[in-house]
Protein backbone atom coordinates (compact mmCIF):
# COMPACT_ATOMS: atom_id res chain seq x y z
CA UNK A 1 0.00 0.00 0.00
CA UNK A 2 2.79 2.12 0.89
CA UNK A 3 4.83 1.73 -2.08
CA UNK A 4 1.94 2.65 -4.68
CA UNK A 5 1.66 6.02 -2.42
CA UNK A 6 5.57 6.64 -2.90
CA UNK A 7 4.36 5.59 -6.84
CA UNK A 8 1.68 7.87 -6.72
CA UNK A 9 3.81 10.71 -6.27
CA UNK A 10 7.02 9.58 -7.86
CA UNK A 11 6.12 8.67 -11.26
CA UNK A 12 4.09 12.73 -11.94
CA UNK A 13 7.58 13.98 -10.43
CA UNK A 14 9.79 11.75 -12.31
CA UNK A 15 8.21 12.48 -15.78
CA UNK A 16 8.39 16.58 -14.90
CA UNK A 17 12.16 15.89 -13.68
CA UNK A 18 12.57 14.06 -16.92
CA UNK A 19 11.76 17.03 -18.93
CA UNK A 20 14.99 18.71 -17.57
CA UNK A 21 17.12 15.75 -17.16
CA UNK A 22 16.34 15.03 -21.04
CA UNK A 23 16.68 18.80 -21.81
CA UNK A 24 19.70 19.69 -20.40
CA UNK A 25 21.35 16.27 -22.01
CA UNK A 26 20.13 17.39 -25.40
CA UNK A 27 20.94 20.60 -25.60
CA UNK A 28 24.04 20.24 -24.22
CA UNK A 29 24.62 17.63 -26.69
CA UNK A 30 23.82 19.64 -29.98
CA UNK A 31 25.49 22.68 -29.03
CA UNK A 32 28.77 20.89 -27.39
CA UNK A 33 29.73 18.84 -30.16
CA UNK A 34 29.90 21.47 -33.25
CA UNK A 35 31.29 24.07 -30.81
CA UNK A 36 33.89 21.66 -30.00
CA UNK A 37 35.13 21.23 -33.22
CA UNK A 38 35.83 24.81 -33.41
CA UNK A 39 37.22 24.83 -30.20
CA UNK A 40 39.80 22.24 -31.09
CA UNK A 41 41.06 23.90 -34.34
CA UNK A 42 41.23 27.17 -31.65
CA UNK A 43 43.26 24.89 -29.70
CA UNK A 44 45.79 23.60 -32.65
CA UNK A 45 45.91 27.35 -34.09
CA UNK A 46 49.39 28.51 -34.76
CA UNK A 47 48.38 31.59 -33.48
CA UNK A 48 50.23 31.46 -29.66
CA UNK A 49 47.85 33.72 -28.13
CA UNK A 50 44.58 32.17 -29.23
CA UNK A 51 46.16 28.49 -28.65
CA UNK A 52 46.66 29.01 -25.05
CA UNK A 53 43.92 31.02 -24.43
CA UNK A 54 41.85 27.97 -25.53
CA UNK A 55 44.44 25.89 -23.60
CA UNK A 56 43.47 27.66 -20.08
CA UNK A 57 40.22 27.49 -21.00
CA UNK A 58 39.71 23.68 -21.35
CA UNK A 59 42.20 23.58 -18.23
CA UNK A 60 40.10 25.17 -16.44
CA UNK A 61 37.02 23.46 -17.33
CA UNK A 62 38.75 20.07 -16.88
CA UNK A 63 40.40 20.95 -13.69
CA UNK A 64 37.50 21.87 -11.87
CA UNK A 65 34.27 20.03 -10.67
CA UNK A 66 31.28 20.68 -12.93
CA UNK A 67 29.72 21.48 -9.85
CA UNK A 68 31.53 24.24 -8.63
CA UNK A 69 31.34 25.97 -12.28
CA UNK A 70 27.46 25.66 -12.37
CA UNK A 71 27.79 27.91 -8.65
CA UNK A 72 29.76 29.50 -10.15
CA UNK A 73 27.97 30.86 -13.03
CA UNK A 74 24.73 30.87 -11.40
CA UNK A 75 26.21 32.60 -8.00
CA UNK A 76 29.02 33.99 -8.69
CA UNK A 77 28.61 37.35 -10.27
CA UNK A 78 27.73 38.83 -6.54
CA UNK A 79 31.22 38.74 -6.00
CA UNK A 80 33.17 38.25 -9.25
CA UNK A 81 32.14 41.34 -11.08
CA UNK A 82 33.65 40.47 -14.29
CA UNK A 83 30.80 37.99 -15.09
CA UNK A 84 28.85 41.17 -15.11
CA UNK A 85 25.41 39.58 -15.74
CA UNK A 86 22.98 37.69 -13.48
CA UNK A 87 21.86 34.40 -15.20
CA UNK A 88 18.68 32.85 -14.88
CA UNK A 89 18.73 29.28 -13.05
CA UNK A 90 17.93 27.60 -16.48
CA UNK A 91 20.54 30.19 -18.55
CA UNK A 92 23.77 29.21 -15.85
CA UNK A 93 22.71 25.39 -16.11
CA UNK A 94 23.21 25.60 -19.97
CA UNK A 95 25.83 27.77 -20.14
CA UNK A 96 28.01 25.80 -17.69
CA UNK A 97 26.90 22.50 -18.76
CA UNK A 98 27.83 23.44 -22.54
CA UNK A 99 31.25 25.64 -21.68
CA UNK A 100 32.38 22.17 -19.56
CA UNK A 101 31.44 19.35 -22.30
CA UNK A 102 32.63 21.84 -25.30
CA UNK A 103 36.22 21.54 -23.14
CA UNK A 104 36.12 17.52 -23.18
CA UNK A 105 35.10 16.98 -26.60
CA UNK A 106 37.32 19.60 -27.87
CA UNK A 107 40.51 17.50 -26.24
CA UNK A 108 38.76 14.05 -28.55
CA UNK A 109 38.25 15.59 -31.10
CA UNK A 110 41.75 17.43 -30.92
CA UNK A 111 43.09 13.97 -30.83
CA UNK A 112 41.29 12.53 -33.57
CA UNK A 113 42.39 15.51 -35.60
CA UNK A 114 45.87 14.71 -34.50
CA UNK A 115 45.77 11.06 -35.38
CA UNK A 116 45.11 11.82 -39.17
CA UNK A 117 48.16 11.17 -41.31
CA UNK A 118 49.22 13.92 -43.18
CA UNK A 119 49.07 12.26 -46.50
CA UNK A 120 45.75 12.70 -46.61
CA UNK A 121 46.51 16.77 -46.42
CA UNK A 122 48.79 16.56 -48.98
CA UNK A 123 46.98 14.19 -51.28
CA UNK A 124 44.24 16.61 -50.70
CA UNK A 125 46.84 19.72 -51.70
CA UNK A 126 48.36 17.80 -55.01
CA UNK A 127 44.68 17.53 -55.90
CA UNK A 128 43.67 21.45 -55.53
CA UNK A 129 41.41 20.67 -53.14
CA UNK A 130 40.90 24.13 -50.25
CA UNK A 131 42.13 23.78 -46.64
CA UNK A 132 38.23 24.04 -45.68
CA UNK A 133 37.03 21.23 -48.26
CA UNK A 134 39.80 19.43 -47.12
CA UNK A 135 38.84 19.52 -43.98
CA UNK A 136 35.22 19.63 -44.07
CA UNK A 137 35.04 16.49 -46.41
CA UNK A 138 38.57 14.38 -45.91
CA UNK A 139 39.39 15.00 -42.78
CA UNK A 140 36.21 15.32 -40.41
CA UNK A 141 34.85 12.41 -41.58
CA UNK A 142 37.68 9.96 -40.82
CA UNK A 143 37.39 12.01 -37.35
CA UNK A 144 34.00 11.21 -36.39
CA UNK A 145 35.21 7.39 -36.47
CA UNK A 146 37.87 7.62 -34.37
CA UNK A 147 36.52 9.88 -31.82
CA UNK A 148 32.96 8.03 -31.56
CA UNK A 149 34.17 5.39 -28.94
CA UNK A 150 35.62 8.36 -26.66
CA UNK A 151 32.33 10.75 -27.47
CA UNK A 152 29.86 7.92 -26.61
CA UNK A 153 31.82 7.55 -23.65
CA UNK A 154 31.25 11.17 -22.58
CA UNK A 155 27.56 11.05 -23.49
CA UNK A 156 26.88 8.23 -21.53
CA UNK A 157 28.72 10.68 -18.30
CA UNK A 158 26.65 13.32 -19.49
CA UNK A 159 23.03 11.69 -18.75
CA UNK A 160 24.53 11.34 -15.25
CA UNK A 161 25.70 14.56 -14.55
CA UNK A 162 22.68 16.45 -15.84
CA UNK A 163 22.22 15.28 -11.76
CA UNK A 164 24.56 18.31 -10.53
CA UNK A 165 21.39 20.95 -11.38
CA UNK A 166 20.03 20.22 -7.87
CA UNK A 167 22.43 22.59 -6.67
CA UNK A 168 20.43 25.71 -8.28
CA UNK A 169 17.32 24.37 -7.04
CA UNK A 170 16.10 22.69 -10.20
CA UNK A 171 14.44 19.52 -9.73
CA UNK A 172 15.76 16.84 -12.14
CA UNK A 173 14.56 13.08 -11.72
CA UNK A 174 17.32 12.36 -8.79
CA UNK A 175 16.16 15.19 -6.96
CA UNK A 176 12.51 14.17 -7.70
CA UNK A 177 13.64 10.95 -5.64
CA UNK A 178 14.87 12.81 -2.85
CA UNK A 179 11.61 14.55 -2.17
CA UNK A 180 9.63 11.44 -2.15
CA UNK A 181 12.25 9.85 -0.30
CA UNK A 182 12.15 12.07 2.25
CA UNK A 183 8.14 12.75 2.41
CA UNK A 184 7.49 8.80 3.01
CA UNK A 185 10.57 8.15 4.74
CA UNK A 186 11.95 5.23 2.39
CA UNK A 187 14.65 4.34 0.09
CA UNK A 188 12.99 2.68 -2.45
CA UNK A 189 12.60 6.28 -4.60
CA UNK A 190 16.32 5.84 -5.36
CA UNK A 191 15.78 2.33 -6.55
CA UNK A 192 13.58 3.24 -9.06
CA UNK A 193 15.19 6.01 -10.09
CA UNK A 194 18.48 4.25 -10.40
CA UNK A 195 16.43 2.18 -13.02
CA UNK A 196 15.43 4.91 -14.86
CA UNK A 197 18.98 6.04 -15.40
CA UNK A 198 20.08 2.69 -16.21
CA UNK A 199 17.15 2.83 -18.70
CA UNK A 200 18.31 5.87 -20.54
CA UNK A 201 22.18 4.45 -20.91
CA UNK A 202 20.64 1.33 -22.70
CA UNK A 203 18.89 3.13 -25.25
CA UNK A 204 22.30 5.18 -25.65
CA UNK A 205 24.19 2.88 -25.56
CA UNK A 206 22.23 0.90 -28.65
CA UNK A 207 22.30 4.25 -30.18
CA UNK A 208 25.80 4.73 -29.65
CA UNK A 209 26.35 1.34 -31.26
CA UNK A 210 24.30 1.86 -34.04
CA UNK A 211 25.96 5.05 -34.99
CA UNK A 212 29.79 3.46 -34.70
CA UNK A 213 28.76 0.77 -36.81
CA UNK A 214 27.62 3.51 -39.56
CA UNK A 215 30.98 4.41 -39.59
CA UNK A 216 31.95 0.81 -40.43
CA UNK A 217 31.81 0.86 -43.96
CA UNK A 218 35.22 0.99 -44.17
CA UNK A 219 38.63 0.68 -42.12
CA UNK B 1 59.15 21.18 -72.24
CA UNK B 2 56.74 20.67 -69.85
CA UNK B 3 58.79 21.32 -66.97
CA UNK B 4 61.66 23.49 -66.50
CA UNK B 5 63.75 22.88 -63.45
CA UNK B 6 66.46 25.51 -63.02
CA UNK B 7 69.29 25.64 -60.38
CA UNK B 8 67.05 24.26 -57.74
CA UNK B 9 68.43 24.54 -54.07
CA UNK B 10 66.53 22.59 -51.08
CA UNK B 11 67.62 22.84 -47.36
CA UNK B 12 65.87 21.66 -44.04
CA UNK B 13 67.33 24.26 -41.66
CA UNK B 14 71.04 24.20 -41.95
CA UNK B 15 71.21 20.95 -43.37
CA UNK B 16 71.30 21.43 -47.46
CA UNK B 17 69.76 18.61 -49.22
CA UNK B 18 70.30 19.17 -52.77
CA UNK B 19 71.93 22.35 -54.62
CA UNK B 20 72.08 24.12 -57.99
CA UNK B 21 69.54 21.14 -59.66
CA UNK B 22 68.88 21.80 -62.78
CA UNK B 23 66.99 19.21 -65.68
CA UNK B 24 63.95 19.93 -68.20
CA UNK B 25 61.22 16.80 -68.82
CA UNK B 26 59.65 17.03 -72.44
CA UNK B 27 56.04 15.84 -73.48
CA UNK B 28 55.73 12.44 -73.23
CA UNK B 29 58.75 11.78 -71.78
CA UNK B 30 59.67 8.77 -69.38
CA UNK B 31 62.24 10.54 -66.61
CA UNK B 32 63.38 8.05 -64.11
CA UNK B 33 65.44 10.31 -61.00
CA UNK B 34 67.55 7.65 -59.46
CA UNK B 35 69.88 7.80 -56.00
CA UNK B 36 70.58 6.02 -53.13
CA UNK B 37 67.92 6.20 -49.91
CA UNK B 38 68.21 9.80 -48.49
CA UNK B 39 69.82 11.32 -51.36
CA UNK B 40 66.56 13.54 -51.49
CA UNK B 41 64.75 12.37 -54.12
CA UNK B 42 61.98 12.26 -52.55
CA UNK B 43 62.23 16.37 -51.23
CA UNK B 44 62.95 16.87 -54.95
CA UNK B 45 59.72 15.61 -55.88
CA UNK B 46 58.14 17.29 -53.52
CA UNK B 47 59.21 20.69 -54.48
CA UNK B 48 57.74 19.62 -58.19
CA UNK B 49 54.71 19.47 -56.05
CA UNK B 50 54.91 22.07 -53.97
CA UNK B 51 54.33 19.62 -51.11
CA UNK B 52 57.77 21.83 -49.70
CA UNK B 53 59.01 24.96 -50.50
CA UNK B 54 62.48 25.25 -52.50
CA UNK B 55 64.85 28.01 -51.55
CA UNK B 56 66.75 28.34 -54.49
CA UNK B 57 65.97 28.65 -58.29
CA UNK B 58 63.34 28.35 -60.41
CA UNK B 59 60.13 25.59 -61.44
CA UNK B 60 58.33 25.84 -64.42
CA UNK B 61 55.51 24.14 -65.44
CA UNK B 62 54.06 24.11 -68.61
CA UNK B 63 54.89 27.96 -69.38
CA UNK B 64 53.40 28.41 -65.94
CA UNK B 65 55.95 29.38 -63.34
CA UNK B 66 55.23 28.13 -60.07
CA UNK B 67 58.87 29.65 -58.71
CA UNK B 68 61.44 31.74 -59.58
CA UNK B 69 64.37 33.76 -58.25
CA UNK B 70 63.77 37.49 -57.78
CA UNK B 71 66.89 39.43 -56.41
CA UNK B 72 68.75 36.68 -54.25
CA UNK B 73 64.80 35.79 -53.07
CA UNK B 74 62.77 32.94 -54.54
CA UNK B 75 59.44 34.01 -54.83
CA UNK B 76 56.00 31.81 -55.44
CA UNK B 77 53.59 31.97 -57.55
CA UNK B 78 49.92 33.46 -55.85
CA UNK B 79 47.46 31.57 -54.63
CA UNK B 80 45.52 31.05 -57.38
CA UNK B 81 47.98 30.74 -60.40
CA UNK B 82 49.16 27.89 -57.84
CA UNK B 83 45.75 26.19 -58.59
CA UNK B 84 46.28 26.73 -61.84
CA UNK B 85 49.72 24.93 -62.20
CA UNK B 86 48.92 22.30 -59.66
CA UNK B 87 46.35 20.74 -61.92
CA UNK B 88 49.07 20.75 -64.58
CA UNK B 89 51.03 18.43 -62.19
CA UNK B 90 50.05 14.60 -60.76
CA UNK B 91 51.67 13.05 -57.72
CA UNK B 92 51.46 9.17 -57.18
CA UNK B 93 52.46 9.10 -53.29
CA UNK B 94 54.59 5.94 -52.19
CA UNK B 95 51.89 5.17 -49.88
CA UNK B 96 49.28 5.97 -52.20
CA UNK B 97 47.12 8.17 -49.96
CA UNK B 98 44.01 7.54 -50.67
CA UNK B 99 40.99 8.31 -49.20
CA UNK B 100 40.24 5.53 -47.06
CA UNK B 101 36.12 6.43 -46.43
CA UNK B 102 35.64 7.18 -49.93
CA UNK B 103 34.82 4.99 -52.84
CA UNK B 104 37.69 4.40 -55.88
CA UNK B 105 35.06 6.34 -57.45
CA UNK B 106 34.51 9.32 -55.39
CA UNK B 107 38.03 9.25 -54.51
CA UNK B 108 38.06 9.74 -58.72
CA UNK B 109 35.75 12.58 -58.57
CA UNK B 110 36.39 14.56 -55.77
CA UNK B 111 38.97 16.84 -57.26
CA UNK B 112 37.48 17.48 -60.29
CA UNK B 113 33.79 17.99 -58.58
CA UNK B 114 35.78 20.34 -56.53
CA UNK B 115 37.23 22.76 -59.33
CA UNK B 116 33.98 22.11 -61.44
CA UNK B 117 35.73 20.88 -64.19
CA UNK B 118 33.10 19.77 -66.08
CA UNK B 119 29.74 18.76 -65.21
CA UNK B 120 29.18 16.12 -62.88
CA UNK B 121 28.00 12.97 -65.40
CA UNK B 122 30.41 14.08 -67.82
CA UNK B 123 32.90 13.46 -64.47
CA UNK B 124 31.77 10.36 -63.78
CA UNK B 125 32.24 9.13 -67.10
CA UNK B 126 36.05 9.71 -67.43
CA UNK B 127 36.15 7.83 -64.38
CA UNK B 128 34.55 5.55 -65.47
CA UNK B 129 36.85 5.33 -68.52
CA UNK B 130 39.69 5.67 -66.46
CA UNK B 131 39.60 2.48 -64.63
CA UNK B 132 38.72 0.61 -67.38
CA UNK B 133 41.96 1.55 -69.14
CA UNK B 134 43.78 0.69 -65.97
CA UNK B 135 41.91 -2.65 -65.60
CA UNK B 136 39.98 -1.84 -62.67
CA UNK B 137 36.08 -2.64 -64.12
CA UNK B 138 34.19 -3.51 -61.43
CA UNK B 139 36.01 -1.63 -58.89
CA UNK B 140 34.48 1.65 -58.63
CA UNK B 141 32.42 1.20 -55.96
CA UNK B 142 35.08 -0.81 -53.33
CA UNK B 143 36.48 1.09 -50.41
CA UNK B 144 40.63 1.60 -50.12
CA UNK B 145 40.93 -1.25 -47.69
CA UNK B 146 38.93 -3.53 -49.99
CA UNK B 147 41.61 -3.17 -52.86
CA UNK B 148 45.25 -4.95 -53.21
CA UNK B 149 48.73 -2.62 -53.11
CA UNK B 150 48.50 -2.94 -56.80
CA UNK B 151 45.42 -1.75 -57.17
CA UNK B 152 45.28 0.70 -54.71
CA UNK B 153 48.32 2.53 -56.88
CA UNK B 154 46.43 2.56 -60.08
CA UNK B 155 43.44 3.97 -58.26
CA UNK B 156 45.91 6.75 -57.36
CA UNK B 157 46.76 6.88 -60.76
CA UNK B 158 44.06 7.14 -61.95
CA UNK B 159 42.71 10.01 -59.43
CA UNK B 160 45.86 12.04 -60.58
CA UNK B 161 44.75 11.38 -64.41
CA UNK B 162 41.04 12.89 -63.47
CA UNK B 163 42.40 16.81 -63.73
CA UNK B 164 44.39 15.49 -66.96
CA UNK B 165 47.60 16.75 -66.26
CA UNK B 166 50.51 17.49 -68.39
CA UNK B 167 53.44 15.95 -66.19
CA UNK B 168 52.59 12.77 -64.07
CA UNK B 169 55.16 12.08 -60.95
CA UNK B 170 56.07 8.81 -59.22
CA UNK B 171 57.71 8.42 -55.82
CA UNK B 172 59.07 4.34 -55.37
CA UNK B 173 56.63 2.84 -57.53
CA UNK B 174 57.86 -0.61 -57.51
CA UNK B 175 58.79 -0.50 -53.79
CA UNK B 176 55.63 -2.23 -52.64
CA UNK B 177 54.63 -4.48 -55.67
CA UNK B 178 55.48 -8.18 -56.70
CA UNK B 179 56.61 -9.09 -60.28
CA UNK B 180 52.92 -9.31 -62.12
CA UNK B 181 51.92 -5.98 -60.86
CA UNK B 182 55.09 -4.42 -61.62
CA UNK B 183 54.74 -5.60 -65.24
CA UNK B 184 51.28 -4.04 -64.98
CA UNK B 185 52.66 -0.32 -64.07
CA UNK B 186 55.10 -0.16 -66.48
CA UNK B 187 52.77 -1.14 -69.27
CA UNK B 188 50.02 1.60 -67.27
CA UNK B 189 53.28 4.07 -67.44
CA UNK B 190 54.07 3.52 -71.19
CA UNK B 191 50.21 4.13 -72.16
CA UNK B 192 50.30 7.03 -70.10
CA UNK B 193 53.52 8.35 -72.07
CA UNK B 194 52.17 7.57 -75.71
CA UNK B 195 48.83 9.96 -74.74
CA UNK B 196 51.38 12.79 -74.29
CA UNK B 197 51.78 12.99 -70.41
CA UNK B 198 55.65 13.28 -69.31
CA UNK B 199 56.37 11.19 -66.42
CA UNK B 200 59.10 11.52 -63.67
CA UNK B 201 59.53 8.47 -61.99
CA UNK B 202 61.68 8.89 -58.25
CA UNK B 203 63.08 5.18 -57.56
CA UNK B 204 66.10 3.36 -56.50
CA UNK B 205 65.47 0.55 -58.59
CA UNK B 206 68.22 0.21 -60.77
CA UNK B 207 66.04 -3.05 -62.66
CA UNK B 208 62.81 -1.05 -63.02
CA UNK B 209 64.78 2.24 -64.49
CA UNK B 210 66.19 -0.08 -66.97
CA UNK B 211 62.89 -1.65 -68.30
CA UNK B 212 61.58 2.20 -68.10
CA UNK B 213 63.37 4.95 -68.67
CA UNK B 214 63.86 6.93 -71.68
CA UNK B 215 66.16 9.14 -69.74
CA UNK B 216 67.96 8.96 -66.36
CA UNK B 217 68.95 11.27 -63.74
CA UNK B 218 71.04 10.68 -61.15
CA UNK B 219 70.81 12.28 -57.52
CA UNK B 220 74.06 12.04 -55.86
CA UNK B 221 75.49 14.05 -52.72
CA UNK B 222 73.38 17.21 -52.94
CA UNK B 223 73.29 17.48 -57.03
CA UNK B 224 72.46 15.64 -60.45
CA UNK B 225 74.52 14.17 -63.18
CA UNK B 226 72.48 12.97 -66.67
CA UNK B 227 72.97 10.07 -68.83
CA UNK B 228 70.58 9.23 -72.04
CA UNK B 229 69.94 5.81 -73.01
N1 LIG C 1 60.67 17.46 -43.40
C1 LIG C 1 61.99 17.21 -43.23
N2 LIG C 1 62.70 17.84 -42.28
C2 LIG C 1 64.02 17.60 -42.11
N3 LIG C 1 64.72 16.73 -42.85
C3 LIG C 1 64.08 16.05 -43.83
C4 LIG C 1 62.68 16.26 -44.07
N4 LIG C 1 62.31 15.45 -45.09
C5 LIG C 1 63.42 14.79 -45.46
N5 LIG C 1 64.48 15.14 -44.71
C6 LIG C 1 65.87 14.65 -44.87
O1 LIG C 1 66.28 14.89 -46.19
C7 LIG C 1 67.08 13.84 -46.67
C8 LIG C 1 66.54 13.33 -47.98
O2 LIG C 1 65.31 12.65 -47.76
P1 LIG C 1 64.44 12.07 -48.94
O3 LIG C 1 64.14 13.16 -49.88
O4 LIG C 1 63.28 11.39 -48.36
O5 LIG C 1 65.42 11.03 -49.60
P2 LIG C 1 65.15 9.83 -50.61
O6 LIG C 1 63.74 9.94 -51.10
O7 LIG C 1 66.16 10.01 -51.69
O8 LIG C 1 65.39 8.56 -49.85
C9 LIG C 1 67.13 12.79 -45.58
O9 LIG C 1 68.33 12.92 -44.89
C10 LIG C 1 65.97 13.14 -44.70
O10 LIG C 1 66.24 12.80 -43.36
MG1 LIG D 1 62.15 8.61 -50.94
Amino acid sequence: MMEMKVLNMLVPMTLSGLVTTLGVFIITLVVSVPLSIVVAKLRMSKNLFVSNITAAYIYVMRGTPLLLQLMFIFFGYHYVPVIGYAFGRYQAIFVAFILNYTAYFAEIFRGGINSIDVGQYEASKVLGLSKSHTFMKIVLPQVMKTVMPSVGNEVITLVKDTSLVYILGVTEILKAAKAVSNTYATFSPYIYIGLVYLLITAVLTKVLNKVENKFNYYR
Amino acid sequence: MVLKVKDLGKSFGKTSIFKQVSFDVDKGEIVCIKGKSGEGKTTLLRCINDLEKADAGSIEINGLIMCKEENGHIKYAAKDEMLSIRQEIGLVFQSYNLFPHMTVKENLMEAPLFLKKMPKNQIEQSAMELLNQLELDGKENSYPYQLSGGQKQRVAIARACMLNPSILCFDEPTSALDESTRMQISKIIRQLSAQGIAIIIVTHDNAFVDEIAQRVITLSKGSISEKLI
